[in-house]
């Protein structure tokens, strides 16, 4: 059973800005992260990857799970979960049957802790959003810049 | 001299000043030996490896010169790409470079700022680190030299920052979960 790629990787381009544009993301922390990927010049793949993760009995997958990128120069796919620590426990389950049936497959999950902390790091403030828009935390639309 | 006391936005010492002077000499020691009679390059990128660097340079007991960049932070919604904003002020052709850094994280900025010093060509070039936080590593750097492997929290002081402050603390703290302000 292998995973099959789907028809939304974008590669970027490795030496321009503006990689981002055209691709719809599902959540504004993956375009974020896809912009901090771009910076540094990192070439990434948007969900280029569908892994089959759970069949029925007749063979016929049931469940797949898509990481958000894939980094091909570090052969590693990122997962970014935004959402609230209490709702990504389904998101965990799959990337814990996706390392069972695929253990050769490197996968690095950023929880929404992670990602503030990131950003934090690059002195920005986060704010969180609204369920009704996919929850999770973005960057705060006023903040200045520090270092 | 006490250590100052811990920051209101801090929980806990993660590393005492004496067990990072006690590391910090070990690493100098490290290269002491490694890099005996050479002359040796120990470069960082500003601001966070500056007081490791200080620290470090003064622990080796070889040659060496310093020398320092410094690269534009990443800016939401401007797109571009990373720039050195301050270049190193020497040659490194041939030369043994030691790139010291005060935290690894994801690993994205030393990637990068390696990919640069490579491309220079330099005789040698290493990673010495103070912390590893490996958790979350994206690039897989090469580190020579590593103080602490440290847990998955964001930690300030001794030329860690948040927002600029919390640089001058002689001591690694971990900082407060509610310290990273959401709004």
């Amino acid at each position: 059973m292998s995973p099959s790629p789907s028809d939304t990787g974008h590669p970027a381009d490795e030496t321009s800005s503006g990689a981002v544009d055209g691709i719809d993301f599902a959540h504004p922390s993956e375009r974020v992260a896809a912009e901090i990927l771009d910076f540094y010049r990192v070439r990434w793949e948007y969900e280029p990857t569908t892994f089959p993760i759970e069949w029925d009995s007749n063979g016929n997958v049931i469940a797949s799970f898509s990481p958000d990128f894939y980094l091909p120069d570090f052969d590693v796919y990122i997962e970014l979960t935004t959402m609230s620590q209490k709702l990504v426990t389904k998101k965990n389950r799959k990337v814990r049957r996706l390392k069972e049936l695929y253990p050769d497959v490197n996968i690095r999950i950023f929880y929404q802790k992670d990602f503030r902390r990131l950003l934090q790091r690059f002195g920005l403030a986060v704010e969180e959003q609204p369920q009704r828009v996919g929850g999770g935390v973005v960057i705060a639309k006023d903040e200045d810049q520090g270092e | 001299m006490a250590s100052p006391p811990l920051p209101e936005s801090c929980d806990a010492v993660l590393l005492s000043e004496e067990r990072i002077r006690e590391r910090v000499t070990e690493l100098g020691a490290a290269l002491t030996r490694d890099y005996e009679g050479q002359e040796l390059r120990l470069v960082t990128v500003l601001r966070g490896g500056l007081i490791f660097l200080a620290d470090l340079a003064r622990a080796t007991d070889v040659p060496l010169q310093l020398d320092f960049m410094a690269v534009s932070p990443y800016a939401p919604g401007r797109g571009g790409v990373v720039r050195v904003t301050k270049d190193l002020d020497d040659d490194i052709t041939d030369a043994a470079v030691v790139l010291v850094e005060d935290v690894i994280d994801t690993g994205l900025t030393v990637n990068y700022v390696l990919s640069l010093l490579r491309a220079r060509r330099p005789r040698s070039l290493e990673v010495c680190a103070l912390l590893d936080k490996d958790v979350r590593r994206i690039a897989d750097v090469p580190i020579a030299h590593r103080g602490f492997r440290i847990p998955d929290r964001f930690v300030v002081g001794y030329g860690l920052d948040l927002k600029g402050r919390y640089r001058n603390l002689p001591y690694v703290a971990t900082l407060r979960e509610d310290a990273l302000e959401v709004r």
